[in-house]
């Protein structure tokens, strides 16, 4: 065919660009014009193979206090673990790291890590080392001296997993034909703990809020976290230090609130019940009962509804309902629905009438009651305003198929 | 008993009846028959069986020879009519490719999100026919967030759009490692309409695709399919930056298609005012809707795609729930818009009228019909259009309804310039300096510029230097960081020349305000004023409130008889001159010129009459547009009052603008022209012609050298209208008394055609 023809002949005529040429050697970038500056103010520089990086190092011994706790307190921690089993829990047979980077901003290639904050716990101290990104073309120095190449390690975080960690990845994939691979650390981010524990309790989780309200400690004259890139922006284009040197502060208070913070959620998970609120002690005792730990759950919540009033104990109560009826305590269970329904928010107290009405149509074989609880509520949930429209409806229609089958009992 | 007449059987009455006598033109397309290829001797037998179970036993030419150039790695363009199967120009390199090599990659872009969706549930049906686990997806706004991660790592096809690419793929790069490195294939489906001021955006994310790529090691071949347009392989070169070959012709069949030009009848024949085209579009879609023949109806703006909505459904107001007559256009939503599209497919949705959003290849099944009211403004897009009636090999019918426009007119008397006239080129301006300025500060984000370093054509060290300035990018000893805690890529909209769009709430159930779609912000503020109008699926709403500082438009549910029309009004100051010529003592000249557009007043106008039944003033402060323009100038005759050249000018600006669309394949609000009886840089009497985009997208940098052709055919319009003292078909509707048109004419004669 002629189109084959013509195809054969196009086929000469085009030729397409080779394949790149293979990548250059890496270049060591020189030393920047600021150096000694930087070097006048404390920070030390160190040369590896692929730049130059600075470093702030601060030892810290176990009686170093920060805020309501000394940082030996960890060591505590640690062993308190070693009798429990948590998702925080932890061992001190590979490496412990608290980490916290500063950036440039906030997502994208373009956003650079300036500053990582490593606190190390070793033998017999803390040792800090604040890596700073002499200028943007010493990166790969400053990734390598991060040792997170080297070992298996755990790492400690604050939103460290959607923030810090894929930043580090992100920053680390423009250099993975020199550097050694990242290694997947052990990671454990105390945001997420902090969230089970303070949920409803603390309006905002920011580090410092939970510093102040929780870990007894006060920031003195800290820069605000948002204003560390105009800070690196500055400090690169001038040299200047002053307030660079106030952000490695920040970062440093953020990461001894992180070893501080850690022993504090260790106490409140391990301790039983102390001096904590009862919306504290009932959203541990939540989370033990959805970690399937239901004898830390029960426990727990026994103590928040003998220790508390009524009122305040009344969510834990409620959750205490749903441990005791898959242990087949089933009167128990209905006394603390029913305990618990004038004070619960809406939506579970509209839970516990039906988890009233289930008890007593087929464990307590009380249908009258049943149809109480049921049309109790059918009426509530019609007025209920925590469900969307299809959602009310479903449980409506669902209360009533109930409610149908109960008078079709009863009558029997 | 089917009562039901045939397409041939309503063609045959139509042309009898009454309305034989405003069709001025009909003209048959026969079929054609298809040209064939077996498949190719290499293909994979799993590839070549799930074809063969699909009723493929060999391809049309053009298919065979996209197969041989993409698995050459020569890039290529397609020209492809509607219903071709084009997508199998793609498909097949790269399913064949990926099942040779299970790491390869491919990237689909989409000029919508739509289009994605529907070759995503196609491509699927055939990778489910080979049985290989191929994966592909689409990459949208939609994308559930659970996914996504499996889309960026395994991936084997990706389908996306330029919008996301732009702000969402190429700034996270790295999370695309395994895309990067793998790709073998972009392909650019639509090609065409990636022109103009999106076009040149376009263009510069393609360059930063190109940079990332050549960044991981990769060097993709480029796969173009394009409608009909004058200059595919230029504007596919342009666009990507490298050189393409041209698949020109189509092997696929076609059936016969009798189209017809129906011109509106004369009511006033002094005015030469004709019965609008609306309403007789109206009427001949009502035929065709009680004929039971799947009709897609075009108008051109969002308001008459609503306006004719509003007609047509009290066809079926009495029947309950109806949902066979159907509005579609941009700025309703994407479930919206997915429910149309569906019920278009299943035949639930018997009439649908759309913008030219449906243009594009939206897979929406057989029409038999398709009704343009009014010309789209360039020969391509009337191709189009008149496309989507008859697919495959079935008759179709295309009723062209002319409105009273010049161009419209002209075309009514010289329907060959559709039918032989090549179609106009697209064309892209990537050299816009604020365009590229904004996309080298993503690719400055993306990927740090060392020393050298070229981005695409373009020698970019000055640019960058200034970006050093401006404190954005910080230079190290020979590479320039990006140093700033902003994200550029979000602060730059690739869809229209004002970087926010208005956001429309309906507010009528004070509890459930909702937001019901958006509009750009040079369209918002004709459309979105105070006391607007605004139509949605037929629904009028008044806007209530126009919150400008927060881009937010409030507008309530209203029940009334007439719709808006807003006047925009323009000056505008030469800022710099950069090429001049002369000819006959007209003076033409090419530079930067300053404007400045303020929306002044509205009219209310009734339906069905058009009476205009009052009018307001608009408040908002005006938009400043820094861009190119051409402007001729001249001396002020002497025998002319300054009255009477302000007319004749205003006249002859009028048909100008009009005829633009014919050299360069823009719409009509992408250009502009204005006189001005005295300019302020010179004192003389000048038409300036524009672009309507910051900096200028290179549209009248080529009217500079089309003056004389285009005064020329101004003039051979106005001589050959019909009316007596000048019409909207020519030079606008006119006073009686005046003799505007005779004004208008001796004014070309004696003072712009001397020569």
């Amino acid at each position: 065919m002629s189109y084959e023809k013509k195809l054969l002949a196009m086929k000469k005529m085009v030729k397409k660009k080779t394949t790149t040429a293979p990548k250059p050697a890496y270049k060591k970038p020189q030393p920047p014009v600021y150096s000694d500056a930087w070097e006048n103010v404390g920070l030390k520089r160190i040369d590896n193979d692929f730049g130059t990086v600075f470093v702030r190092e601060v030892h810290y011994g176990f009686d170093y206090v920060h805020g309501a706790y000394p940082l030996g307190a960890f060591t505590e921690a640690l062993e308190t673990w070693q009798q429990h089993e948590h998702p925080i829990a932890l061992t001190d047979d590979q490496p412990i790291v608290f980490y916290d980077t500063e950036t440039t901003g906030l997502k994208g290639t373009g956003t650079h890590i300036f500053l990582n904050g490593l606190l190390t716990f070793e033998a017999h101290e803390f040792v800090l080392k604040q890596y700073v990104l002499a200028d943007p073309s010493h990166e790969a120095a400053f990734l390598f001296e991060s040792r997170f190449w080297q070992g298996k390690k755990t790492v400690l975080t604050y939103n460290g997993k959607s923030f810090d960690w894929p930043q580090l990845q992100m920053r680390w994939t423009f250099h993975r034909d020199v550097l050694p691979p990242l290694q997947t650390p052990h990671h454990i981010d105390l945001m997420h703990s902090a969230k089970r524990i303070w949920k409803q309790e603390l309006a905002r989780m920011k580090l410092s809020e939970i510093e102040r309200h929780k870990l007894g400690f006060v920031r003195d004259g800290d820069v605000p976290g948002y204003l560390a890139p105009v800070i690196y922006l500055d400090a690169v284009r001038t040299g200047e230090t002053d307030a660079l040197l106030k952000v490695l502060t920040h970062n440093e208070y953020d990461l001894l609130s992180l070893v501080t913070l850690y022993v504090q959620e260790t106490k409140l998970l391990t301790e039983g019940v102390r001096e904590e609120s009862a919306k504290a002690y009932t959203n541990i005792g939540k989370w033990y009962k959805d970690l399937k730990a239901s004898d830390e759950s029960l426990e727990l919540l026994r103590d928040v509804t003998h220790l508390y009033d009524v009122d305040e104990a009344a969510e834990a109560s409620f959750y205490k309902g749903y441990l005791l009826k898959k242990r087949g305590e089933f009167q128990q269970a209905y006394d603390c629905f029913l305990l618990c329904t004038p004070y619960v928010n809406e939506r579970q107290r509209l839970e516990a009438y039906t988890e009233l009405a289930k008890l007593c149509e087929h464990q307590l074989h009380d249908i009258e009651a049943a149809l109480r609880y049921t049309e109790k509520a059918i009426v509530e949930t019609k007025k209920s305003i925590c469900y969307k429209e299809a959602a009310k409806e479903k449980r409506i229609n669902a209360l009533t198929h109930r409610h149908v089958r109960l008078k079709n009992k009863n009558v029997l | 008993m089917n009562l039901k007449p045939t397409l041939a059987e309503w063609i045959a009455d139509f042309t009898t009846s009454e309305a034989r006598k405003n069709i001025e033109h009909i003209e048959i397309m026969p079929a054609t028959n298809g040209v064939y290829s077996p498949l190719p001797s290499d293909l994979h037998p799993k590839l070549a069986s799930a074809l063969l179970s699909r009723g493929i036993t060999q391809l049309y030419s053009h298919q065979a020879e996209a197969y041989h150039h993409a698995m050459h790695q020569q890039s290529f363009t397609a020209v492809t009519p509607t219903a071709s199967g084009k997508s199998l120009c793609y498909h097949l390199p790269v399913l064949q490719t990926i099942l040779t090599n299970p790491s390869s990659r491919a990237l689909y872009l989409f000029p919508t999100k739509a289009l994605a969706q529907d070759q995503k549930n196609a491509v699927n049906d055939l990778i489910e026919a080979i049985d290989v686990p191929i994966l592909s997806y689409t990459y949208d706004g939609d994308t559930a967030p659970g996914i996504r991660t499996k889309v960026r790592k395994a991936g084997h096809i990706v389908m996306t759009n330029p919008d996301m690419l732009h702000a969402a793929i190429l700034p996270h790069h790295t999370k695309w490692v395994s895309l990067f490195e793998n790709l073998d294939y972009i392909v650019i489906d639509e090609l065409h309409t990636y022109k103009g001021v999106f076009g040149s955006h376009v263009a510069h994310v393609l360059r930063r695709l190109k940079r990332i790529c050549h960044y991981y090691g990769s060097n993709p071949t480029f796969i173009c399919t394009s409608a009909t347009i004058k200059n595919p392989q230029q504007l596919a070169s342009a666009l990507t930056n490298e050189p393409q070959q041209l698949i020109a012709k189509s092997g696929a069949p076609t059936g016969q298609k009798t189209f017809l030009f129906y011109n509106p009848p004369v009511i006033h024949p002094t005015f030469g005012v004709r019965r609008s085209a609306i309403l007789e579009v109206k009427d001949i879609a009502k035929k065709l809707y009680e004929a039971k023949i799947q009709t897609i109806v075009f108008a051109k703006s969002r308001v008459r795609v609503e306006m004719l909505v509003t007609y047509l459904k009290s066809l079926t107001a009495k029947k309950i729930n109806d949902q066979s007559i159907r509005g579609y256009r941009g700025g309703y939503l994407p479930s919206e818009r997915r429910a149309i599209e569906k019920g278009l497919r299943d035949g639930t949705i018997q009439t649908v009228v759309s913008t030219n959003a449906l243009e594009l290849g939206v897979d929406i099944g057989q029409l038999q019909a398709c009704i343009m009211t009014g010309y789209p403004g360039n020969i391509a897009s009337a191709w189009q259009q008149a496309g989507r009636a008859g697919r495959r090999q079935d008759d179709a019918l295309v009723i062209y309804v002319g409105q009273s426009t010049a161009l419209d007119q002209y075309l009514m008397k010289h329907p060959h310039y559709l039918f032989n006239r090549s179609p106009e080129e697209a064309r892209i301006f990537p050299e816009n300096v604020l365009i590229l300025m904004d996309h080298l500060k993503c690719a400055a984000f993306e990927l740090p510029f060392h020393e050298g370093d070229a981005y695409a054509e373009f020698d970019v060290a000055d640019f960058l230097d200034y970006f050093v300035e401006e404190q954005v990018l910080l230079k190290t000893s020979d590479t320039w960081h990006w140093m700033a805690d902003s994200f550029p890529a979000h602060d730059i909209s690739l869809r229209s020349a004002s970087q926010e769009n208005v956001v429309i709430i309906d507010q009528t159930i004070p509890t459930k305000t909702h937001v019901i779609g958006e509009m750009d912000r040079y369209s918002a503020m004709t459309l979105l004023h105070e006391e607007a109008i605004y139509l949605h699926q037929g629904t009028q709403f008044q806007v209530e409130k126009l919150d400008w500082e927060e881009k937010k438009a409030y507008v309530t549910e209203v029940d009334v008889d007439y719709f808006t029309d807003a006047n925009l009004a323009v000056e505008l100051k030469v800022m710099s001159e950069d090429k001049e010529r002369v000819v006959d003592g007209l003076t033409i000249d090419y530079g930067d010129v300053m404007t400045l557009a303020t929306a002044t007043i509205f009219k209310k106008i009734r339906f069905n009459t058009h009476d205009n039944i009052g009018s307001g003033p608009i408040t908002l402060p005006p938009e400043e547009l820094h861009t190119s323009s051409t402007w001729l100038s001249f001396e002020a005759p002497s025998n002319w009052s300054e009255d009477d050249l302000s007319s004749a000018m205003t006249g002859v600006a009028y048909a100008m603008n009009s005829f633009i669309p014919l050299y360069i394949q823009s719409d009509r609000s992408d250009v502009h022209v204005i006189p001005q009886v005295k300019a302020t840089h010179n004192g003389k009497p000048t038409f300036f012609v524009y672009d309507r985009y910051p900096g200028g997208i290179g549209l009248s940098e080529r009217v500079y050298d089309l003056w004389e052709p285009l005064l020329d055919r101004v003039y051979e319009h106005v001589d050959g209208c019909s009316c007596q003292h000048g019409c909207p078909s020519c030079i606008g509707a006119q006073d009686l008394e005046e003799g505007g048109k005779k004004q208008v004419k001796k004014f070309l004669e004696t003072v712009l055609l001397r020569g």
